[in-house]
Protein backbone atom coordinates (compact mmCIF):
# COMPACT_ATOMS: atom_id res chain seq x y z
CA UNK A 1 0.00 0.00 0.00
CA UNK A 2 1.50 3.53 -1.16
CA UNK A 3 0.47 6.46 0.77
CA UNK A 4 1.23 10.36 0.09
CA UNK A 5 2.22 12.56 3.19
CA UNK A 6 2.26 16.28 1.83
CA UNK A 7 3.29 19.29 4.46
CA UNK A 8 2.84 22.97 3.98
CA UNK A 9 4.41 25.92 4.89
CA UNK A 10 6.17 26.17 8.24
CA UNK A 11 5.71 22.25 8.89
CA UNK A 12 6.99 22.19 5.03
CA UNK A 13 9.95 23.77 5.87
CA UNK A 14 11.16 21.13 8.81
CA UNK A 15 9.73 18.00 7.75
CA UNK A 16 9.48 18.10 3.92
CA UNK A 17 6.93 16.82 1.41
CA UNK A 18 5.56 14.86 -1.01
CA UNK A 19 6.45 12.15 1.18
CA UNK A 20 5.80 8.40 -0.69
CA UNK A 21 5.09 6.07 2.38
CA UNK A 22 5.05 2.44 1.71
CA UNK A 23 3.02 0.63 4.83
CA UNK A 24 1.16 -2.67 5.15
CA UNK A 25 -2.56 -3.09 5.89
CA UNK A 26 -4.05 -1.42 8.62
CA UNK A 27 -2.02 1.92 9.21
CA UNK A 28 -2.95 4.25 10.92
CA UNK A 29 -3.03 8.07 9.72
CA UNK A 30 -2.26 9.55 12.99
CA UNK A 31 0.38 7.34 13.83
CA UNK A 32 2.04 7.51 10.12
CA UNK A 33 1.97 11.30 10.48
CA UNK A 34 3.51 10.60 14.17
CA UNK A 35 6.22 8.41 12.16
CA UNK A 36 7.39 10.91 9.81
CA UNK A 37 7.11 13.72 12.11
CA UNK A 38 9.89 12.34 14.76
CA UNK A 39 12.99 12.34 12.16
CA UNK A 40 12.77 16.12 12.77
CA UNK A 41 12.37 17.10 16.58
CA UNK A 42 10.95 20.59 15.87
CA UNK A 43 8.87 19.46 13.22
CA UNK A 44 7.29 16.65 15.72
CA UNK A 45 6.92 19.67 18.35
CA UNK A 46 5.51 21.92 15.57
CA UNK A 47 2.84 19.27 14.90
CA UNK A 48 2.50 17.59 17.90
CA UNK A 49 1.93 18.44 21.84
CA UNK A 50 3.97 16.70 24.54
CA UNK A 51 1.18 13.75 24.96
CA UNK A 52 1.43 13.00 21.11
CA UNK A 53 -1.58 14.78 19.92
CA UNK A 54 -1.81 17.16 17.30
CA UNK A 55 -2.15 20.42 17.98
CA UNK A 56 -5.71 21.82 18.30
CA UNK A 57 -4.31 24.41 15.39
CA UNK A 58 -3.17 21.57 13.26
CA UNK A 59 -5.16 21.10 9.93
CA UNK A 60 -5.29 17.82 8.62
CA UNK A 61 -6.87 16.45 5.20
CA UNK A 62 -7.24 13.02 3.73
CA UNK A 63 -7.97 13.27 -0.43
CA UNK A 64 -8.39 16.99 -0.17
CA UNK A 65 -11.01 16.99 2.95
CA UNK A 66 -10.64 17.88 6.36
CA UNK A 67 -11.05 15.30 9.07
CA UNK A 68 -11.14 16.21 12.81
CA UNK A 69 -8.45 15.03 14.97
CA UNK A 70 -10.66 12.47 16.87
CA UNK A 71 -11.01 10.65 13.29
CA UNK A 72 -7.28 11.16 12.57
CA UNK A 73 -6.66 8.49 15.24
CA UNK A 74 -9.34 6.01 14.17
CA UNK A 75 -8.44 6.21 10.18
CA UNK A 76 -7.07 3.45 8.64
CA UNK A 77 -5.65 4.14 5.40
CA UNK A 78 -6.16 2.92 1.68
CA UNK A 79 -3.90 2.25 -0.98
CA UNK A 80 -3.44 5.88 -2.68
CA UNK A 81 -4.46 7.77 0.00
CA UNK A 82 -3.07 11.55 0.01
CA UNK A 83 -2.49 12.97 3.53
CA UNK A 84 -1.49 16.69 4.07
CA UNK A 85 -0.85 18.25 7.14
CA UNK A 86 -0.75 22.19 7.92
CA UNK A 87 -0.72 25.25 10.03
CA UNK A 88 -3.56 27.54 10.07
CA UNK A 89 -3.95 29.04 6.25
CA UNK A 90 -2.95 32.68 5.24
CA UNK A 91 -4.27 33.50 2.33
CA UNK A 92 -5.47 36.82 0.79
CA UNK B 1 -11.94 32.60 -14.27
CA UNK B 2 -10.92 31.19 -10.88
CA UNK B 3 -7.34 30.22 -10.73
CA UNK B 4 -4.26 30.21 -8.76
CA UNK B 5 -1.22 31.00 -10.56
CA UNK B 6 2.38 33.30 -10.94
CA UNK B 7 1.11 35.69 -13.17
CA UNK B 8 0.28 39.00 -12.68
CA UNK B 9 -3.42 39.37 -14.11
CA UNK B 10 -4.29 42.45 -15.95
CA UNK B 11 -7.08 43.98 -13.72
CA UNK B 12 -8.83 46.21 -16.49
CA UNK B 13 -9.14 43.73 -19.12
CA UNK B 14 -11.29 41.68 -16.15
CA UNK B 15 -13.66 44.63 -15.68
CA UNK B 16 -14.45 44.59 -19.30
CA UNK B 17 -15.13 40.72 -19.15
CA UNK B 18 -16.76 40.96 -15.84
CA UNK B 19 -19.79 43.30 -17.60
CA UNK B 20 -22.14 40.87 -18.36
CA UNK B 21 -25.84 42.03 -19.46
CA UNK B 22 -28.02 43.61 -16.51
CA UNK B 23 -24.46 44.72 -14.63
CA UNK B 24 -24.90 48.28 -12.76
CA UNK B 25 -21.75 47.30 -10.17
CA UNK B 26 -18.53 45.98 -10.80
CA UNK B 27 -16.26 45.80 -7.36
CA UNK B 28 -12.80 45.08 -7.52
CA UNK B 29 -10.81 43.70 -4.91
CA UNK B 30 -6.65 44.47 -5.20
CA UNK B 31 -4.72 42.63 -1.91
CA UNK B 32 -1.29 44.08 -2.05
CA UNK B 33 2.23 42.94 -0.47
CA UNK B 34 2.35 45.82 1.55
CA UNK B 35 5.67 47.49 2.33
CA UNK B 36 6.09 46.53 6.12
CA UNK B 37 10.17 46.45 5.89
CA UNK B 38 9.65 43.25 4.09
CA UNK B 39 11.79 42.64 0.89
CA UNK B 40 9.66 39.78 -0.46
CA UNK B 41 6.47 37.55 0.53
CA UNK B 42 6.80 33.94 -0.47
CA UNK B 43 2.98 32.63 -1.12
CA UNK B 44 2.56 28.85 -1.15
CA UNK B 45 -0.81 26.71 -1.60
CA UNK B 46 -2.09 23.59 -2.02
CA UNK B 47 -3.07 24.17 -5.12
CA UNK B 48 -5.65 21.55 -5.93
CA UNK B 49 -7.30 22.27 -2.73
CA UNK B 50 -7.36 26.05 -2.75
CA UNK B 51 -8.72 25.65 -6.56
CA UNK B 52 -11.66 23.69 -5.56
CA UNK B 53 -12.35 25.70 -2.38
CA UNK B 54 -12.22 29.01 -4.20
CA UNK B 55 -14.24 27.48 -6.72
CA UNK B 56 -16.85 26.42 -4.15
CA UNK B 57 -16.59 29.99 -2.96
CA UNK B 58 -17.34 31.88 -5.58
CA UNK B 59 -20.37 29.55 -6.72
CA UNK B 60 -21.75 30.41 -3.02
CA UNK B 61 -21.66 34.29 -3.39
CA UNK B 62 -22.97 34.25 -7.02
CA UNK B 63 -25.99 32.23 -5.17
CA UNK B 64 -26.25 34.17 -2.30
CA UNK B 65 -25.73 37.84 -3.83
CA UNK B 66 -26.67 37.77 -6.71
CA UNK B 67 -23.61 38.03 -8.69
CA UNK B 68 -23.56 37.81 -12.63
CA UNK B 69 -19.75 37.62 -12.78
CA UNK B 70 -17.05 36.23 -10.33
CA UNK B 71 -12.82 36.26 -10.69
CA UNK B 72 -10.70 35.01 -8.44
CA UNK B 73 -6.69 35.47 -9.62
CA UNK B 74 -4.44 34.66 -6.20
CA UNK B 75 -0.91 34.25 -6.84
CA UNK B 76 1.80 32.52 -5.51
CA UNK B 77 5.58 32.30 -5.73
CA UNK B 78 7.69 35.64 -4.59
CA UNK B 79 6.15 39.13 -4.96
CA UNK B 80 7.81 42.52 -4.18
CA UNK B 81 6.20 45.18 -2.11
CA UNK B 82 3.21 46.79 -4.17
CA UNK B 83 2.58 43.11 -6.58
CA UNK B 84 -1.13 42.20 -6.50
CA UNK B 85 -1.83 39.10 -4.18
CA UNK B 86 -4.99 38.41 -4.82
CA UNK B 87 -8.19 40.57 -7.23
CA UNK B 88 -11.70 39.34 -6.82
CA UNK B 89 -13.74 40.89 -9.48
CA UNK B 90 -17.71 41.00 -9.14
CA UNK B 91 -20.74 41.87 -10.93
CA UNK B 92 -24.22 42.71 -9.70
CA UNK B 93 -26.84 44.50 -10.55
CA UNK B 94 -26.89 46.67 -8.01
CA UNK B 95 -24.10 48.20 -5.67
CA UNK B 96 -25.15 46.42 -2.45
CA UNK B 97 -25.04 42.66 -3.97
CA UNK B 98 -21.23 43.61 -5.58
CA UNK B 99 -19.82 45.31 -2.43
CA UNK B 100 -21.61 42.53 -0.27
CA UNK B 101 -20.30 39.28 -2.43
CA UNK B 102 -16.67 41.24 -2.92
CA UNK B 103 -16.62 40.94 0.77
CA UNK B 104 -17.81 37.70 1.57
CA UNK B 105 -15.39 36.14 -1.50
CA UNK B 106 -12.28 38.01 1.11
CA UNK B 107 -13.45 37.17 4.04
CA UNK B 108 -14.02 32.90 3.07
CA UNK B 109 -11.15 32.62 1.54
CA UNK B 110 -9.16 33.99 4.77
CA UNK B 111 -11.14 31.93 6.93
CA UNK B 112 -9.85 28.38 4.98
CA UNK B 113 -8.26 28.24 1.68
CA UNK B 114 -4.76 26.44 2.13
CA UNK B 115 -2.95 29.19 0.80
CA UNK B 116 0.34 30.46 3.22
CA UNK B 117 2.05 33.74 3.26
CA UNK B 118 6.29 34.08 4.38
CA UNK B 119 7.69 37.41 4.80
CA UNK B 120 11.12 37.53 4.24
CA UNK B 121 13.07 40.32 5.27
CA UNK B 122 17.36 41.13 4.86
CA UNK B 123 17.32 38.84 8.67
CA UNK B 124 15.44 36.08 7.49
CA UNK B 125 11.78 35.12 7.07
CA UNK B 126 8.14 34.57 9.28
CA UNK B 127 5.24 33.24 8.54
CA UNK B 128 2.17 35.19 8.77
CA UNK B 129 -0.13 33.81 11.06
CA UNK B 130 -3.43 32.98 10.16
CA UNK B 131 -6.52 34.98 11.14
CA UNK B 132 -8.51 31.63 12.28
CA UNK B 133 -7.94 29.06 14.16
CA UNK B 134 -9.80 26.10 12.34
CA UNK B 135 -7.35 23.59 12.97
CA UNK B 136 -8.48 19.38 13.13
CA UNK B 137 -8.37 19.65 17.17
CA UNK B 138 -11.35 22.30 17.15
CA UNK B 139 -15.03 21.30 16.68
CA UNK B 140 -16.36 22.91 13.60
Amino acid sequence: MSVKVRFFARFRELLGTDIIVDKGPEAGMADLVREIARQNEEGYKAVFDEQGRFHEFVIVMRNGKRVLISDVEKIILTDGDEIAVFPPVAGG
Amino acid sequence: MITIQTEDVDIGALITSAKKSGTGAVVVFDGIVRDDDITEMELEAYEDVAVRELEEIAAMAKEQFSLLHVDIIHRIGRLSPGENILVIVVSAGHRPEAYAGSRYIIEEIKKGVPIWKKELTKEGGRWVPGEHGHGSGRSH
